[in-house]
């Protein structure tokens, strides 16, 4: 079921089109990536379908609302690339103070035991860690109860361990309460586990489609063989049977071979003709 | 948007050093008063019986005018602060309206300038109490908390206007500093207005200062003004008012209701103005987030 619409999508800055009329469809339930570089628009993207920043052009449609709709605010959360709570404050008073200015009756304690707040609660936001300063903006957007969760680029600079728990936690909503969630990153990794992908560059969509198609449309299964004497050599090949065939032909020269399918990280250097990271 | 007001106050408060800065200008005059100031003072006006007594109520006064212009630009700025971080962004996110934001900055920072004003009258009339055996005339709060809440309201008013067309916290800064320093001048603290040369006293009378700082000044200096001149002539009263700024001279000698209505006219003019900018700058303001 479709829940977000945005059709031609445009920003301007003064001279400098940072999206440029982008289309996107986000079906209630999904986990949608939007992958692209740095300075991509993904950000802009994001804000303009948060309601922060109005596009130039372009409309967005949730549920027939707006994104400067009151419903349509109530029924987002949003998870900033920039910390927007207060250092000098600690947690409990951060996350307090947002819950109270909501109309509706909050739930504060699941999120505090889902995100592990309990023993940062009292802290100040300032001295928190990387890790735990992003689980607490998380649980700030989720204050609302929100139908359709934004993140823009939640765990860069988080180790894995604290991504993964982070990951859960929102896999967990997901099927719980069927949370939308619609995440920019460039870390590919991330979009592996996505519904649906949109690739962003220069302010454009150049590809989207689920993580499989993309991948069958965009690379080839790699094979690399190493050489006894010399260097190991990568080939790209379309199916297992031509990959057997070069390995027969070439099993008398190689010490060993590897044979993986293409990765997100290859469909983005087909489109793009460069690495992301 | 009592949440937001909650947060805003916690913001201030919790800021040690941006109160100890927000105090400043209060703290220097009365540095300056106790170093030199009232020793010159007193000594012009020997004639006087009893001038440390009325002179240190005469500074709470100025004093008190300081604190109410520092205290709210300082809890203003934080609106400048929440625009340029994005914490605005995340606030619309909220059920508060952009009325509601706004307002919500507008009434942390009266009550901000109301409590503070109210810590400086106990500190420093409880160090006069002690010190010079000045009276700390309780019967006068009822006053003081008034004019307070008049003044914090005026100055929040005021420093809402000048903040308008601030868009970085960088420019902020200088701008604290600024109005810090002039507000002594202005409240007429750091030289009493009398001594001030006429060109000095007329741009003075434009601001709301004097008019506030002769509104604390009327109320408490009131009781000893009526013991030292007792035995001198009405003249003498008359000038020391008029130079020490107790009663301000605009076409005439005005009085505490006087004072009062051009405050509380100022607010409204500025008010206007205020309203004008924001309608046409909230486009700008909002897009900008
Ligand atoms: N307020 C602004 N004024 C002018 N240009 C802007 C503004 N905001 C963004 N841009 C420009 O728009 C482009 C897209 O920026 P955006 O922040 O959306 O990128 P991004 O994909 O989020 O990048 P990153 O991965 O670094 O966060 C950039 O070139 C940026 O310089
Ligand atoms: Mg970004």
């Amino acid at each position: 079921m479709k829940l977000l619409q945005a059709t031609s999508l445009t920003k301007k800055f003064q001279n400098k089109i940072a999206v440029n009329s982008i289309n996107l469809t986000i079906n209630k339930g999904d986990f949608v990536a939007l992958l692209g570089p740095n300075g991509a628009g993904k950000s802009t993207t994001i804000n303009m379908l948060t309601g922060v920043i109005q596009p130039t052009d372009g409309r967005i449609d949730f549920d027939g609302r707006t994104s400067n709709n009151c419903e349509y605010k109530n029924k987002i959360g949003v998870v900033f690339q920039n910390s927007v709570l207060d250092d000098n404050l600690s947690v409990k008073d951060n996350i307090m103070a947002r819950a109270r200015m909501y109309n509706k009756p909050t739930q504060i304690q699941p999120l505090i035991n889902k995100f592990g707040l309990e023993s940062i609660w009292k802290q100040k936001y300032g001295s928190l860690s990387g890790g735990q300063k992003r689980r607490v903006d998380i649980a700030r957007a989720l204050i609302n109860s929100p139908e359709l969760l934004f993140l823009d680029e939640p765990s860069t600079g988080l180790d894995i361990q604290t991504r993964t728990a982070i990951w859960n936690v929102l896999d967990e909503l997901r099927h719980n309460m069927g949370l939308t969630v619609i995440l920019t990153t460039h870390y590919l990794e991330e979009t592996q586990n996505a519904d649906y992908v949109y690739i962003i560059d220069q302010g454009k969509i150049i590809a989207e489609d689920t993580v499989d198609q993309l991948q069958k449309k965009y690379t080839k299964n790699i094979l690399t063989l190493y050489y006894q004497n010399g260097e190991p050599k990568n080939i790209t090949v379309s199916d297992k049977n031509q990959a057997i065939q070069i390995l027969s032909k070439n099993s008398q020269v190689i010490s060993d071979f590897a044979y993986r399918p293409g990765t997100m990280n290859d469909v983005f250097m087909n489109l793009t003709g460069k690495e992301i990271r | 948007m009592n949440g937001l007001v909650y947060r805003n106050l916690k913001m201030y408060f919790n800021d040690r050093s941006g109160i100890f800065f927000s105090l400043m200008g209060a703290m220097i005059s009365f540095i300056l008063y106790l170093a030199f100031l009232s020793q010159n003072m007193i000594s012009s006006w020997g004639k006087v019986p009893d001038a440390r007594l009325l002179l240190d109520p005469w500074l709470i006064g100025g004093t008190m005018t300081i604190t109410a212009i520092t205290t709210t630009l300082s809890s203003l700025s934080l609106m400048v602060k929440d625009r340029e971080s994005k914490v605005l962004a995340d606030l619309s996110l909220t059920d508060i309206s952009y009325i509601g934001i706004q307002c919500s900055y507008l009434i942390t920072s009266v009550i901000i300038g109301v409590v503070m004003q109210l810590i400086m009258y106990f500190i420093m009339g409880t160090y006069f109490l002690i010190v010079d055996n000045s009276t700390f005339d309780l019967s006068l709060f009822p006053q003081i908390l008034g004019i307070a809440i008049l003044s914090s309201f005026m100055w929040t008013i005021f420093n809402l206007l000048i903040l308008s067309f601030v868009r970085k916290v960088d420019t902020l800064g200088k701008i604290s500093t600024i109005i810090g320093t002039a507000s002594g001048f202005f409240a007429g603290v750091y030289m009493p207005i009398g001594v001030l040369p006429t060109t000095m006293q007329r741009i003075m009378k434009y601001t709301p200062a004097p008019y506030n700082t002769a509104m604390y000044r009327n109320i408490l200096m009131n009781s000893q003004l009526h013991k030292s001149f007792k035995d001198l002539p009405a003249s003498v009263l008359t000038e020391f008012k008029k130079i020490m700024g107790i009663s301000i001279q605009l076409h005439g000698t005005l009085t505490f209701q006087q004072d009062m209505l051009i405050i509380i006219g100022f607010a409204v003019v500025i008010s206007i103005c205020v309203l004008l900018i924001s309608s046409i700058s909230r486009r700008l303001v909002i897009s900008r987030v």
